[in-house]
């Protein structure tokens, strides 16, 4: 097999790993920040609905 | 040390090494000289995925035997993020072995020993998912899975062996790499179990606050 034949089976198999890898880390990085901010949306809740020590 | 192995800082070095390794399999490695040539080059990936695969089901499988021995859910969640990272690799190791074999062999697929034994792990730890979402009550699940993940595990040291054992002539057997091959290779390497453990860690966190917001949702009421 000559290099050139070589070739576009390498560059399919390397362009299918760094296309699948980066596509599964930017979803998993979107999902931490979605998480991160429904975090901080219910723990908010969750203080505004306890009421403080010695409010009545 | 722990900003040293947080996920951030571990996608950076797999990243560094993944270039690296890879720049240096095409440009200081010399090409195969055997039938397979230029194709030779998948390997530098395609190996080091395979293995990080197989890395992957053992931490399920060390994670399973510590959740059976600890009811701590914490372990069912390593275990399942594991399994998830080795599926997602085991997907590219089919795929890019599909390619070479195509490239080396002229066929997309044969039955020898190794693909066949590879590809069953992917079945039986496919088969893990699906077991995981069928059972709703939250210990009973991890119970079954951490059982299955155990069973599982048993096909991972028979496709590692498979070549060895049962030599097909088809599928190379690696062994004796030469200076400039092995260093790009064991860069390849390392850059790919870092890459799995960046992985692994960043889905345990988010595995973690999933749990953090159904904890902070019940305590709201709903």
């Amino acid at each position: 097999m000559t290099v050139a034949e070589g070739a576009k089976y390498v560059a399919a198999a390397y362009a299918i790993i760094m296309a699948v890898i980066i596509v599964y880390y930017f979803m998993s990085s979107r999902r931490v920040a979605v998480l991160q901010r429904d975090i901080q949306l219910l723990e908010s809740e969750v203080k505004r609905q306890t009421p403080a020590p010695g409010a009545e | 040390m722990k900003k040293l192995l947080s996920a951030p800082v571990l996608f950076a070095a797999a990243g560094i090494l993944l270039v690296v390794g890879v720049v240096l399999a095409f440009w200081y490695s010399p090409i195969d000289a055997s039938s397979m040539g230029f194709s030779q080059k998948i390997f530098y990936y395609h190996v080091p995925i395979a293995a990080a695969a197989l890395v992957a089901y053992g931490v399920a499988f060390v994670a399973a035997i510590l959740y059976l021995r600890s009811q701590d859910l914490k372990w069912d969640r390593l275990g399942y993020v594991s399994v998830r990272i080795g599926l997602l690799f085991s997907i590219l190791v089919m795929a890019t072995g599909m390619i070479w074999g195509k490239a080396s062999w002229g066929v997309w697929w044969a039955w020898e020993p190794r693909l066949t034994t590879y590809l069953l792990a992917c079945f039986l730890y496919a088969a893990y998912w699906v077991l995981r979402s069928v059972v709703d009550e939250e210990q009973r699940r991890a119970t079954y899975a951490a059982v299955f993940a155990i069973i599982a595990f048993i096909d991972v040291p028979i496709t590692y062996f498979a070549t060895r054992l049962m030599p097909s002539g088809l599928h190379p057997v690696l062994s004796g790499l030469a200076g400039s091959m092995a260093v790009s290779f064991g860069i390849c390497m390392l850059g790919m179990l870092t890459l799995m453990t960046a992985l692994i860690k960043r889905d345990y966190e988010i595995e973690l606050i999933k749990d953090r917001v159904t904890d902070l949702k019940t305590s709201l009421g709903g």
